[in-house]
Protein backbone atom coordinates (compact mmCIF):
# COMPACT_ATOMS: atom_id res chain seq x y z
CA UNK A 1 0.00 0.00 0.00
CA UNK A 2 2.55 2.51 0.99
CA UNK A 3 5.42 3.62 -1.11
CA UNK A 4 8.68 1.75 -1.19
CA UNK A 5 9.79 1.99 2.35
CA UNK A 6 12.83 4.00 3.34
CA UNK A 7 13.92 4.75 -0.16
CA UNK A 8 14.79 8.40 -0.09
CA UNK A 9 16.16 8.38 -3.58
CA UNK A 10 12.76 8.55 -5.20
CA UNK A 11 10.04 11.06 -5.48
CA UNK A 12 7.01 9.05 -4.55
CA UNK A 13 4.38 11.57 -5.35
CA UNK A 14 4.01 11.11 -9.06
CA UNK A 15 4.11 13.74 -11.70
CA UNK A 16 2.72 16.80 -10.03
CA UNK A 17 5.23 17.29 -7.29
CA UNK A 18 7.97 19.83 -7.78
CA UNK A 19 10.84 17.92 -6.21
CA UNK A 20 12.55 15.96 -8.93
CA UNK A 21 14.22 12.62 -8.19
CA UNK A 22 17.60 13.91 -9.30
CA UNK A 23 18.17 16.04 -6.27
CA UNK A 24 17.84 13.18 -3.83
CA UNK A 25 20.10 10.84 -5.67
CA UNK A 26 23.25 11.48 -3.77
CA UNK A 27 23.06 9.97 -0.29
CA UNK A 28 20.19 7.64 -0.78
CA UNK A 29 20.02 6.25 2.70
CA UNK A 30 20.49 8.49 5.65
CA UNK A 31 23.61 6.56 6.67
CA UNK A 32 25.68 7.33 3.62
CA UNK A 33 25.49 11.08 3.57
CA UNK A 34 26.34 12.15 7.07
CA UNK A 35 29.53 10.20 7.56
CA UNK A 36 31.35 12.22 4.92
CA UNK A 37 31.54 15.15 7.28
CA UNK A 38 30.94 17.70 4.56
CA UNK A 39 27.93 19.95 4.73
CA UNK A 40 26.10 19.86 1.45
CA UNK A 41 22.47 20.67 1.07
CA UNK A 42 21.82 17.34 -0.66
CA UNK A 43 22.08 15.41 2.57
CA UNK A 44 18.98 14.09 4.18
CA UNK A 45 19.50 14.47 7.87
CA UNK A 46 17.77 12.69 10.72
CA UNK A 47 16.45 15.25 13.16
CA UNK A 48 14.17 15.74 16.10
CA UNK A 49 11.14 17.97 15.96
CA UNK A 50 12.73 20.19 18.61
CA UNK A 51 15.76 20.73 16.41
CA UNK A 52 13.58 21.66 13.45
CA UNK A 53 11.53 24.08 15.52
CA UNK A 54 14.54 25.85 16.99
CA UNK A 55 16.73 25.80 13.88
CA UNK A 56 18.15 29.19 13.02
CA UNK A 57 17.08 30.56 9.69
CA UNK A 58 18.98 32.91 7.42
CA UNK A 59 17.09 33.53 4.19
CA UNK A 60 16.42 30.09 2.80
CA UNK A 61 18.90 28.22 4.88
CA UNK A 62 18.10 26.45 8.14
CA UNK A 63 20.78 25.54 10.62
CA UNK A 64 20.68 23.25 13.61
CA UNK A 65 23.77 24.36 15.47
CA UNK A 66 26.37 24.22 12.72
CA UNK A 67 24.54 21.67 10.66
CA UNK A 68 22.69 22.91 7.62
CA UNK A 69 19.39 21.13 7.22
CA UNK A 70 17.08 21.09 4.29
CA UNK A 71 15.89 17.55 3.68
CA UNK A 72 15.21 15.82 6.95
CA UNK A 73 13.78 12.68 8.42
CA UNK A 74 11.83 12.49 11.62
CA UNK A 75 10.26 9.52 13.36
CA UNK A 76 7.21 10.04 15.47
CA UNK A 77 3.65 9.07 16.21
CA UNK A 78 0.71 10.59 14.40
CA UNK A 79 -1.49 12.51 16.79
CA UNK A 80 -3.99 14.08 14.41
CA UNK A 81 -4.83 14.00 10.74
CA UNK A 82 -6.60 16.36 8.42
CA UNK A 83 -7.33 15.49 4.86
CA UNK A 84 -8.30 17.92 2.16
CA UNK A 85 -8.62 17.56 -1.59
CA UNK A 86 -5.00 18.31 -2.33
CA UNK A 87 -3.14 17.36 0.78
CA UNK A 88 -3.04 15.45 4.02
CA UNK A 89 -1.84 17.20 7.14
CA UNK A 90 -0.51 15.27 10.06
CA UNK A 91 0.74 16.28 13.44
CA UNK A 92 3.69 14.05 14.24
CA UNK A 93 4.97 13.77 17.79
CA UNK A 94 8.47 12.49 18.48
CA UNK A 95 8.38 13.42 22.20
CA UNK A 96 10.97 16.19 21.86
CA UNK A 97 8.35 18.91 21.82
CA UNK A 98 4.91 19.74 20.53
CA UNK A 99 3.84 17.67 17.53
CA UNK A 100 5.18 18.91 14.19
CA UNK A 101 2.99 19.84 11.26
CA UNK A 102 3.68 17.56 8.34
CA UNK A 103 2.05 18.20 5.02
CA UNK A 104 1.88 15.65 2.29
CA UNK A 105 0.60 16.60 -1.13
CA UNK A 106 -1.84 14.27 -2.75
CA UNK A 107 -1.59 13.77 -6.46
CA UNK A 108 -5.19 13.78 -7.51
CA UNK A 109 -4.35 12.61 -11.03
CA UNK A 110 -2.31 9.61 -10.08
CA UNK A 111 -4.69 6.96 -8.89
CA UNK A 112 -1.90 4.50 -8.26
CA UNK A 113 -0.76 6.52 -5.29
CA UNK A 114 -3.03 5.52 -2.50
CA UNK A 115 -3.96 8.59 -0.56
CA UNK A 116 -5.49 6.83 2.38
CA UNK A 117 -4.79 8.73 5.54
CA UNK A 118 -2.59 6.98 8.09
CA UNK A 119 -4.55 6.78 11.33
CA UNK A 120 -3.56 8.53 14.56
CA UNK A 121 -1.55 6.35 16.90
CA UNK A 122 0.64 5.05 14.08
CA UNK A 123 4.39 5.47 14.26
CA UNK A 124 5.77 6.85 11.00
CA UNK A 125 9.00 7.91 9.40
CA UNK A 126 8.63 11.22 7.63
CA UNK A 127 11.06 12.33 4.93
CA UNK A 128 10.72 15.83 3.60
CA UNK A 129 11.83 19.41 3.57
CA UNK A 130 11.77 21.85 6.41
CA UNK A 131 9.74 24.92 5.61
CA UNK A 132 8.94 28.11 7.40
CA UNK A 133 5.97 30.22 6.46
CA UNK A 134 5.03 33.29 8.45
CA UNK A 135 7.13 32.05 11.30
CA UNK A 136 5.37 28.72 11.31
CA UNK A 137 7.56 25.69 10.84
CA UNK A 138 6.43 22.59 9.08
CA UNK A 139 7.75 19.69 7.07
CA UNK A 140 6.60 19.17 3.52
CA UNK A 141 6.89 15.44 3.16
CA UNK A 142 7.69 13.40 0.10
CA UNK A 143 7.33 10.24 2.09
CA UNK A 144 5.32 9.29 5.15
CA UNK A 145 5.84 5.62 5.87
CA UNK A 146 4.32 3.68 8.76
CA UNK A 147 6.95 1.81 10.73
CA UNK A 148 6.80 -1.92 10.63
CA UNK A 149 9.85 -2.43 12.79
CA UNK A 150 9.58 -0.36 15.96
CA UNK A 151 13.31 -0.64 16.43
CA UNK A 152 13.47 2.19 13.88
CA UNK A 153 12.47 4.46 16.72
CA UNK A 154 15.64 3.45 18.50
CA UNK A 155 17.78 3.61 15.38
CA UNK A 156 16.48 7.06 14.53
CA UNK A 157 17.41 8.37 17.99
CA UNK A 158 20.92 7.08 17.50
CA UNK A 159 21.13 8.32 13.91
CA UNK A 160 20.12 11.83 14.97
CA UNK A 161 22.93 12.04 17.50
CA UNK A 162 25.44 10.44 15.15
CA UNK A 163 24.57 12.68 12.22
CA UNK A 164 24.71 15.88 14.20
CA UNK A 165 27.96 14.94 15.90
CA UNK A 166 29.59 13.95 12.61
CA UNK A 167 28.39 17.00 10.74
CA UNK A 168 29.46 19.43 13.41
CA UNK A 169 32.98 20.79 13.29
CA UNK A 170 35.73 18.33 14.22
CA UNK A 171 36.46 20.00 17.55
CA UNK A 172 33.46 18.20 18.94
CA UNK A 173 33.72 14.57 19.85
CA UNK A 174 33.75 12.33 16.81
CA UNK A 175 32.13 8.93 17.07
CA UNK A 176 34.90 7.45 15.01
CA UNK A 177 33.50 6.21 11.76
CA UNK A 178 30.11 4.66 12.00
CA UNK A 179 29.19 3.91 15.54
CA UNK A 180 26.60 1.49 14.32
CA UNK A 181 23.56 0.36 16.16
CA UNK A 182 24.98 -2.26 18.46
CA UNK A 183 24.44 -2.20 22.16
CA UNK A 184 27.94 -1.06 23.00
CA UNK A 185 27.44 2.31 21.43
CA UNK A 186 28.24 4.40 24.43
CA UNK A 187 31.49 5.78 23.04
CA UNK A 188 32.69 7.70 26.04
CA UNK A 189 33.38 4.62 28.08
CA UNK A 190 35.53 3.02 25.40
CA UNK A 191 38.89 4.78 25.26
CA UNK A 192 40.08 3.14 22.09
CA UNK A 193 37.04 3.94 20.13
CA UNK A 194 36.76 7.40 19.05
CA UNK A 195 38.03 10.22 21.08
CA UNK A 196 39.03 11.28 24.51
CA UNK A 197 36.30 13.06 26.35
CA UNK A 198 38.65 14.98 28.56
CA UNK A 199 40.91 15.82 25.67
CA UNK A 200 44.17 13.96 25.67
CA UNK A 201 44.88 15.33 22.23
CA UNK A 202 45.18 19.02 21.79
CA UNK A 203 42.67 19.02 19.01
CA UNK A 204 40.40 16.53 20.73
CA UNK A 205 40.42 14.56 17.49
CA UNK A 206 41.15 10.95 17.38
CA UNK A 207 39.65 10.29 14.02
CA UNK A 208 39.79 13.47 12.03
CA UNK A 209 37.22 14.46 9.51
CA UNK A 210 39.09 12.81 6.65
CA UNK A 211 38.90 9.41 8.32
CA UNK A 212 42.66 8.99 8.73
CA UNK A 213 44.41 8.05 11.92
CA UNK A 214 46.91 10.45 13.47
CA UNK A 215 49.93 8.59 12.12
CA UNK A 216 48.44 8.39 8.64
CA UNK A 217 47.74 12.10 8.79
CA UNK A 218 51.30 12.88 9.85
CA UNK A 219 52.75 10.84 7.01
CA UNK A 220 50.35 12.43 4.55
CA UNK A 221 51.17 15.99 5.64
CA UNK A 222 54.86 15.33 5.24
CA UNK A 223 54.39 13.89 1.78
CA UNK A 224 52.18 16.85 0.85
CA UNK A 225 54.71 19.33 2.06
CA UNK A 226 57.42 18.00 -0.26
CA UNK A 227 57.86 20.18 -3.31
CA UNK A 228 60.36 17.97 -5.13
CA UNK A 229 59.33 16.48 -8.43
CA UNK A 230 60.38 13.00 -7.37
CA UNK A 231 58.54 13.29 -4.11
CA UNK A 232 59.70 12.25 -0.65
CA UNK A 233 61.31 8.94 0.13
CA UNK A 234 60.45 6.47 2.84
CA UNK A 235 63.88 7.11 4.32
CA UNK A 236 63.16 10.83 4.54
CA UNK A 237 59.88 10.06 6.23
CA UNK A 238 61.62 7.88 8.77
CA UNK A 239 64.12 10.63 9.50
CA UNK A 240 61.48 13.29 9.91
CA UNK A 241 59.12 11.13 11.93
CA UNK A 242 61.49 9.92 14.56
CA UNK A 243 58.71 8.70 16.78
CA UNK A 244 57.37 6.32 14.19
CA UNK A 245 58.84 2.96 13.29
CA UNK A 246 59.61 2.13 9.68
CA UNK A 247 56.96 -0.55 9.78
CA UNK A 248 54.28 1.91 10.85
CA UNK A 249 55.39 4.38 8.19
CA UNK A 250 55.30 1.73 5.47
CA UNK A 251 51.92 0.61 6.64
CA UNK A 252 50.60 4.15 6.51
CA UNK A 253 52.13 4.70 3.08
CA UNK A 254 50.50 1.56 1.76
CA UNK A 255 47.13 2.60 3.13
CA UNK A 256 47.38 6.13 1.75
CA UNK A 257 48.42 4.79 -1.61
CA UNK A 258 45.51 2.35 -1.73
CA UNK A 259 43.13 5.14 -0.83
CA UNK A 260 44.50 7.33 -3.55
CA UNK A 261 45.99 10.06 -1.37
CA UNK A 262 49.53 9.47 -2.64
CA UNK A 263 51.30 7.85 -5.58
CA UNK A 264 54.78 6.52 -6.17
CA UNK A 265 57.15 8.37 -8.47
CA UNK A 266 60.68 7.37 -9.50
CA UNK A 267 60.49 4.13 -7.55
CA UNK A 268 58.30 2.47 -4.98
CA UNK A 269 60.03 4.29 -2.17
CA UNK A 270 59.26 7.80 -3.34
CA UNK A 271 55.85 9.37 -3.02
CA UNK A 272 53.92 12.49 -3.84
CA UNK A 273 50.51 13.56 -2.72
CA UNK A 274 47.63 13.55 -5.18
CA UNK A 275 46.41 16.78 -3.63
CA UNK A 276 49.42 18.85 -4.60
CA UNK A 277 49.38 21.63 -7.12
CA UNK A 278 52.30 20.90 -9.43
CA UNK B 1 -3.86 18.13 26.50
CA UNK B 2 -0.99 20.25 27.68
CA UNK B 3 1.16 17.18 28.12
CA UNK B 4 1.26 16.60 24.40
CA UNK B 5 2.32 20.12 23.63
CA UNK B 6 5.37 19.96 25.85
CA UNK B 7 8.60 18.03 25.47
CA UNK B 8 8.33 14.53 26.93
CA UNK B 9 11.85 13.32 27.63
CA UNK B 10 12.38 9.65 27.08
CA UNK B 11 13.51 8.14 30.35
CA UNK B 12 13.87 4.87 32.16
CA UNK B 13 13.19 3.87 35.74
CA UNK B 14 16.44 5.20 37.17
CA UNK B 15 15.65 8.67 35.86
CA UNK B 16 12.11 8.88 37.21
CA UNK B 17 13.08 10.68 40.39
CA UNK B 18 14.65 13.50 38.38
CA UNK B 19 11.43 14.19 36.53
CA UNK B 20 8.86 14.46 39.30
CA UNK B 21 5.86 16.53 38.17
CA UNK B 22 7.20 16.65 34.64
CA UNK B 23 5.87 15.11 31.44
CA UNK B 24 7.88 12.16 30.22
CA UNK B 25 7.78 9.28 27.80
CA UNK B 26 8.42 5.81 29.21
CA UNK B 27 8.82 2.64 27.19
CA UNK B 28 8.67 -0.75 28.87
CA UNK B 29 7.39 -4.28 28.73
CA UNK B 30 4.06 -5.04 30.39
CA UNK B 31 4.50 -6.98 33.60
CA UNK B 32 1.23 -6.91 35.45
CA UNK B 33 -2.12 -5.31 34.86
CA UNK B 34 -4.25 -4.49 37.86
CA UNK B 35 -7.64 -6.27 37.82
CA UNK B 36 -9.44 -2.93 37.71
CA UNK B 37 -7.57 -2.10 34.53
CA UNK B 38 -6.68 1.31 35.91
CA UNK B 39 -3.03 0.63 36.48
CA UNK B 40 -0.23 -1.59 35.29
CA UNK B 41 3.48 -2.05 35.69
CA UNK B 42 6.13 -1.87 33.01
CA UNK B 43 9.70 -3.05 33.16
CA UNK B 44 12.31 -0.98 31.38
CA UNK B 45 15.40 -2.05 29.45
CA UNK B 46 17.31 -2.48 32.69
CA UNK B 47 14.63 -4.73 34.12
CA UNK B 48 13.38 -2.16 36.60
CA UNK B 49 9.68 -1.68 37.13
CA UNK B 50 7.56 1.43 36.96
CA UNK B 51 3.96 1.82 37.88
CA UNK B 52 1.54 3.43 35.46
CA UNK B 53 -1.86 4.82 36.42
CA UNK B 54 -4.66 5.61 34.02
CA UNK B 55 -7.65 7.94 34.15
CA UNK B 56 -9.91 5.46 32.48
CA UNK B 57 -9.68 1.69 32.83
CA UNK B 58 -8.14 -0.19 29.95
CA UNK B 59 -10.59 -1.29 27.30
CA UNK B 60 -8.22 -3.69 25.64
CA UNK B 61 -5.75 -6.42 26.44
CA UNK B 62 -2.37 -4.90 27.16
CA UNK B 63 0.76 -6.86 26.31
CA UNK B 64 4.25 -6.60 24.90
CA UNK B 65 6.11 -3.32 24.81
CA UNK B 66 4.16 -0.18 25.59
CA UNK B 67 5.05 3.48 25.27
CA UNK B 68 3.45 5.72 27.86
CA UNK B 69 3.24 9.51 27.89
CA UNK B 70 2.45 11.08 31.23
CA UNK B 71 3.57 13.01 34.28
CA UNK B 72 5.65 11.58 37.09
CA UNK B 73 3.92 11.68 40.46
CA UNK B 74 5.89 12.44 43.60
CA UNK B 75 5.71 8.76 44.42
CA UNK B 76 7.53 7.97 41.20
CA UNK B 77 4.53 6.53 39.41
CA UNK B 78 3.55 7.64 35.95
CA UNK B 79 0.16 9.33 35.64
CA UNK B 80 -0.53 8.45 32.04
CA UNK B 81 -2.17 10.73 29.51
CA UNK B 82 -1.80 8.25 26.70
CA UNK B 83 -0.22 4.96 25.85
CA UNK B 84 0.37 2.93 22.75
CA UNK B 85 1.54 -0.57 22.23
CA UNK B 86 4.56 -0.91 20.00
CA UNK B 87 3.41 -3.42 17.48
CA UNK B 88 5.42 -6.54 17.10
CA UNK B 89 2.92 -8.21 14.79
CA UNK B 90 5.34 -8.11 11.87
CA UNK B 91 7.33 -10.67 13.76
CA UNK B 92 10.06 -8.20 14.61
CA UNK B 93 10.54 -7.97 18.36
CA UNK B 94 11.31 -4.63 19.89
CA UNK B 95 14.78 -4.61 21.44
CA UNK B 96 14.16 -2.93 24.76
CA UNK B 97 17.74 -3.28 25.96
CA UNK B 98 19.00 -1.52 22.84
CA UNK B 99 16.42 1.21 23.37
CA UNK B 100 17.81 1.63 26.87
CA UNK B 101 21.30 2.09 25.43
CA UNK B 102 19.91 4.68 23.03
CA UNK B 103 18.38 6.49 26.01
CA UNK B 104 21.81 6.79 27.53
CA UNK B 105 23.18 8.20 24.30
CA UNK B 106 20.52 10.86 23.90
CA UNK B 107 20.93 11.95 27.50
CA UNK B 108 24.68 12.02 27.01
CA UNK B 109 24.31 14.35 24.04
CA UNK B 110 21.44 16.68 24.94
CA UNK B 111 22.83 19.30 22.57
CA UNK B 112 22.14 16.92 19.70
CA UNK B 113 18.86 15.50 20.94
CA UNK B 114 17.14 18.34 22.73
CA UNK B 115 13.95 18.00 24.70
CA UNK B 116 12.97 21.58 25.04
CA UNK B 117 10.42 24.14 24.04
CA UNK B 118 11.11 25.92 20.78
CA UNK B 119 12.91 29.17 21.30
CA UNK B 120 12.96 30.56 17.83
CA UNK B 121 10.25 30.90 15.25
Amino acid sequence: MWNQGGSYGESNMGGGYTQSPGGFASPAASQGGEKKGRQRAQHIIPCTVSQLMSAAQTEDVFRVGEVEVAQVTIVGIIRTTDKSMTNIQYKVDDMTGAPMDVKQWVDTEDSSVDSTVIPPGTYVKVSGNLRSFQNHRSVVAFSVRPLEDMNEITSHMLEVVQAHVLLSKPQTIMLGGGGGMNTSMVPLSRPGMGGNMGGGYSGANDMSANGLSPSQNQVLSLIRSCADAQGISTQDLKQRLSGMSLAVIKHAVEFLSNEGHIFSTIDEDHFKSTDNDD
Amino acid sequence: MAVFESPKPRINNSMLSQYISRPICFVGRVEKVHPTGKSFTLSDGEGKSASVELNEPLDEELSGVVEVVGVVSNKGAIMASAYNMLREDQGIPFDLELYNEALKVIHEYPQHYPFELATSG
